[in-house]
């Protein structure tokens, strides 16, 4: 629990119970020190976070002459301006791996992009369907879900 | 146009939505024929799947009409009749190109849900929730079918749309559980859950040489149709299945056990309701009383076959009995483009006829009506299909459960 929460629980008791305020902040005081000193123990004692790869990956099933060179799809080639990108034969004959550093969900949701035109021409579309009656909610959170859903994981 | 759409747990509605549109050049336009509810519905309709949105078009079981193809479509022509895969695929990806069509890479446009979920995406499914790519389904009078050329596949003359409409997901699905268990001449098949899925693993594991099929149900009149297919039926409320199957086969178990159920599986005990507990105080996703019974009653050695959908985590799952018995466990969503070739055929042969499960005919706007009855089971509902292009003036007779061709 954060330590900012630890104080509110304390303050909605009611005054029957004969502390003073002075007393009660006393209390506050040290239930904040506490979880505050408890935090910071829990940090020291939590190992370190694996390391996450910097490399985005995709297996494409292509060619992968066609991926290197002069000759590569533009945007790969727009990629390479702006990330390190290594294209390498898959094990077994699986197309192309294609893996580009430092991607942020944008270069993500390109990498996926570009794998879908490379294997079948285009970019699958969902916008513009038939839909029914949303909730308030729903119309603000579907494009949300949606940007979250392209570009958030690895 | 009308659409049947997903509007809060356990509400569905018909409203005005617009009409679809192409919106990628391989796309073609359908003109819905006849669309059916699939247990597997009752998991976004229960509130289970937490990516529905009201406003979602439900359904993806279907047959129609092609009334418009994108530029780049090849195969298909205006005006054939169609029944096209519940789960779309790309047909060029590594996993359709080896047959592993619900593993599409490339028809699921917004994959990071089920990448944080699962692991990885898998393909889109019609009507089945933004986690699955968003599309918008079948209970309407159009749907737009993406890849049309892999995806939507002609329907032979001879075969009727109450049968033709289970060749987009309960016929393949029901098959692919057989083939996963590898049924060969005189296995005993052990089948958990009469639908129409089961119905079919039932069938297909006959056809395929099974000795015996011994199906497991609750239901009256599903056990009833399950042996109008040729099985022997176990009611799990009469009898303790686990000693019926033993003495059933002579103390071995089933060579291969097909989990047709799914997560929100029913059954009797302690057991029962320790999932009930589980899954409504949020403990566990998917209740899983029929996957755990089926891994116990597997022969040693033997192949445990799920079709049954699961979402998430199942508590208390028997890996001890899988591992120490050898069993091999198979499972998946329907790889369907790899059968429906050969179903419609057998269809249009005879040696297949699905439309005995097709109980409930009706008009799109009895839609909440159909659910209703499905859910339910009233009625002996088995499958409710609906039919877009009929209007509730004609409901009455629609409506009447096809009981004369129930059994098979």
């Amino acid at each position: 629990m954060p330590a900012s929460l630890m104080p509110l629980a304390p303050l909605r008791r009611p005054a029957a119970r004969g502390r003073t305020h002075r007393g009660r902040n006393g209390l506050l005081l040290l239930g904040a020190a506490a979880a505050a000193a408890g935090a910071v123990a829990a940090r020291r004692a939590r190992p370190a976070r694996p390391r996450q790869s910097t490399w985005y990956a995709v297996t494409v099933q292509a060619d992968p002459a066609e991926l290197t060179g002069p000759d590569r799809p533009d945007v790969l080639a727009r990629l390479a301006e702006r990330h390190d990108v290594r294209v390498t034969p898959a094990p077994g004959g699986r197309g192309a791996e294609i893996a580009v550093a430092a991607a942020d969900g944008r270069t993500r949701e390109e990498v996926r992009a570009l794998k879908q035109l490379l294997e079948t021409g285009e970019v699958l579309v969902v916008e513009g369907q038939p839909e029914g009656r949303r909730t308030m909610l729903g119309r603000a959170a579907l494009p949300v879900f949606r940007r979250l859903a392209r570009r958030g994981a690895r | 146009m009308k659409a049947l759409c997903w509007t809060g747990v356990n509400q569905v509605a018909v409203e005005d939505v617009p009409e679809p549109r192409l919106l990628n050049r391989q796309d073609a336009l359908i003109r819905v024929t006849a669309s059916s509810v699939c247990g597997s519905d009752l998991h976004l309709l229960d509130g289970y799947v937490p990516t529905v949105m009201a406003g979602d078009v439900l359904g993806h079981e279907f047959v129609g009409e092609v009334v418009e193809v994108g530029p780049d479509v090849r195969e298909r022509r205006v005006g054939e009749r169609v029944t096209v895969c519940s789960i779309i695929g790309c047909g060029r990806c590594r996993y359709c190109l080896e047959g592993l069509w619900s593993l599409c890479d490339n028809t699921n446009p917004d994959p990071g849900f089920l990448e944080k979920l699962i692991g990885h995406a898998t393909a889109g499914i019609f009507g089945y929730s933004h986690a699955m790519g968003g599309f918008a389904g079948s209970h309407a009078e159009y749907v737009r079918v993406p890849y049309a050329d892999v995806n939507a596949f002609p329907v032979p003359e001879n075969v009727p749309d109450s049968s033709a409409v289970f060749a987009s997901d309960a016929v393949p699905t029901g098959w692919m559980g057989a083939d996963m268990g590898g049924v060969g001449p005189g296995d005993v098949v052990a089948v958990w859950g009469c639908g129409g899925v089961g119905q079919m693993a039932a069938l297909a594991s006959l056809r395929m040489g099974a000795e015996r099929v011994i199906a497991i149900d609750r239901f009256p009149e599903r056990l009833a149709m399950a042996e109008g297919i040729g099985a022997q039926t176990l009611d799990y409320r009469r009898v303790d299945v686990l000693d019926a199957l033993k003495e059933l086969t002579g103390g071995r178990g089933p060579d291969v056990c097909i989990e047709a159920v799914g997560m929100e599986s029913h059954g009797t005990g302690a057991q029962y309701a320790y999932d009930r507990v589980k899954q409504a105080t949020r403990l566990q996703t998917d209740r899983g009383l029929a996957l755990r019974q089926a891994v116990h009653a597997c022969r040693k050695g033997g192949t445990v076959s799920v079709l049954g959908v699961y979402l998430g985590v199942v508590d208390k799952f028997p890996m001890g009995a899988v591992m120490n018995k050898g069993l091999t466990l198979r499972s998946g969503q329907q790889h369907g483009q790899r059968y429906i070739p050969m179903i419609l055929d057998r269809m249009r042969q005879g040696d297949i006829d699905a439309s005995h499960l097709l109980t409930h005919p009706l008009p799109l706007q009895d839609g909440p009506k159909g659910y209703e009855l499905f859910k339910e089971k009233r009625d002996g509902c088995v499958r409710a299909v609906f039919h877009p292009g009929s209007h509730p003036a004609s409901s009455q007779a629609a409506s009447e459960p096809a009981t004369a061709d129930a059994p098979r």
